[in-house]
């Protein structure tokens, strides 16, 4: 039982020391369609431009260095209420699909979870949201095409951004 | 209404001027028209919305889908406003959407999808609609006066097969009369009802195409008076224009069917005027020919 008159037991910030965070994810950026990562956030793109210089039809965006897809990958952009926001080149073969079909429409019209059986799998929903509104860390949960049964595939999914996005990438 | 070219628009964009094609080809928008001399011209309204919207998008599509968003609260504007029975609002919403388009646009993308809505919301037969159809009427009646004289050697004769201005068909009717005044062509516009005098004013103004343009009126009507200015100027080509044969049908005789929507019927009009097919005249006098057959067979054909 705790005494209240104890000074120990009260709650209370204390500082923590460097050495015991998280060692921090650098960030890349990475075009939203294609994939590629300029080494530089101008290598690719005019001055003041957010727009891939690579293929022309993606926004560079940043996300942390484990999650961050490079060209080629399939993945999406999905917004807090789950819409998708982008879809890369990779996803698009993958899914059959197009990005300006895709766009405003909700993930579930793409992808549907398949983690029932999946002890550690987290619900793909609450996955996105927790990383569109920019909770740190990567989750991985399991999804297969809509409308297509006996195909599984890992989604890796963390945040990203500018703006706050999740981005879900597929394995 | 400001026009860019390329690469004044590719500019304001901050990407290259072949970026900007390739998102022409792949989204459709911005959507540029063509100068005379058949070069882009992007209007700055789209393009700024668009600037705008790449700064806070995730991807081109998404920030095209929030630019089009933008430009589609004009019409939702003047819809509101018809539907309210507010003249100036809506004098003041297509004022608005013409900063941001040009006249065909703004007509084509604001004012009649606008009736349709009203019409599809309230019914032909509601108030609002006749408000709004006499509005709309009206303002593209005076567009029509405004608008500079002709400047090509071309005319046309449009047969006004709709009931009155309530007719659904006839905004769409006046937008293809404006289009085609616009573009530099003579256009005389007379009621199908009216055969009699119907030679004369052929002769005047000699048309190079008959279009007959609504679905109120029946067959045998229209047919007299497109034979009427067959006899008095001969044989030339016919096109009709929302006789509910909306539908693709192989051209043998030389009547064309045009697109239902008023943008595509005027470019499909100019390709016919620009064709050799009305240059000339031995083919087109099979088409007048056969120009009462086609009439009957088109709209027996229509649902």
């Amino acid at each position: 039982m705790l005494d209240r008159h104890s000074t120990d037991a009260r709650p209370s910030l204390r500082l923590v020391a460097p050495a015991e965070l998280e060692p921090a994810v650098p960030s890349v950026a990475f075009c939203s369609h294609c994939g590629t990562r300029p080494s530089t956030p101008t290598e690719h793109t005019a001055p003041g431009s957010r727009v891939c210089g690579e293929c022309g039809l993606g926004l560079i965006l940043e996300a942390a260095e484990d999650i961050a897809p490079r060209a080629g990958d399939a993945f999406l952009v999905l917004d807090r209420v789950l819409s998708v926001c982008a879809v890369s080149r990779g996803a698009e073969r993958l899914l059959s699909t197009t990005e300006p079909v895709a766009v405003n429409r909700h993930v579930t019209e793409l992808l549907m979870p398949a983690a029932a059986e999946e002890k550690r799998g987290e619900s793909l929903s609450v996955a996105v949201a927790w990383a569109a509104r920019g909770d740190g860390g990567t989750r991985t949960t399991t999804v297969r095409p809509a409308n297509t049964f006996g195909i599984r595939l890992t989604a890796r999914i963390a945040g990203c951004g500018p703006p706050r996005a999740a981005l879900l990438v597929l394995e | 209404m400001r026009y860019l070219k390329t690469s004044e628009a590719a500019a304001l964009l901050n990407v290259s001027p072949n970026t900007l094609r390739a998102w022409e080809r792949r989204f459709g928008f911005p959507k540029p028209q063509r100068s005379p001399g058949k070069h882009r011209l992007f209007t700055h309204g789209e393009v700024a919305a668009l600037r705008d919207a790449l700064q806070e998008g995730l991807s081109i599509s998404s920030a095209i889908s929030r630019a089009r968003e933008g430009l589609a609260a004009d019409a939702n504007s003047l819809v509101g406003a018809l539907a309210s029975y507010d003249r100036e609002r809506a004098d003041a919403a297509i004022e608005a959407a013409l900063a941001l388009r040009s006249v065909e646009r703004s007509v084509e993308e604001v004012l009649l999808p606008t009736l349709d809505e009203i019409s599809r919301r309230y019914t032909v037969e509601s108030a609002a609609w006749a408000f709004a159809a006499h509005w709309a009427t009206d303002w593209l009646r005076r567009a029509i006066r405004l608008t500079p004289p002709p400047v090509r050697q071309v005319s046309i004769v449009v047969g006004d097969a709709s009931r009155d201005e309530l007719d659904r068909d006839a905004p769409y009717i006046r937008a293809l009369e404006l289009f085609c005044v616009r573009a530099g062509i003579k256009v005389l516009s007379l009621s199908a009802r009216g055969v009699a005098g119907i030679g004369d004013a052929a002769n005047v103004h000699r048309p190079n195409l008959v279009v007959v343009a609504g679905g109120h009126l029946d067959d045998d009507t229209v047919a007299r008076w497109a034979y009427a200015i067959r006899l008095a100027v001969g044989a030339m080509p016919l096109a009709i224009y929302r006789r509910g044969a909306e539908r693709p049908r192989t051209r043998v005789t030389g009547t064309a069917v045009l697109p239902s929507g008023a943008g595509d019927a005027h470019r499909t009009l100019l390709d016919l005027l620009e064709s050799d097919h009305v240059a000339t005249t031995p083919s087109a006098s099979a088409a007048a020919a056969g120009a009462h057959v086609q009439l009957r067979s088109a709209s027996r054909s229509s649902p």
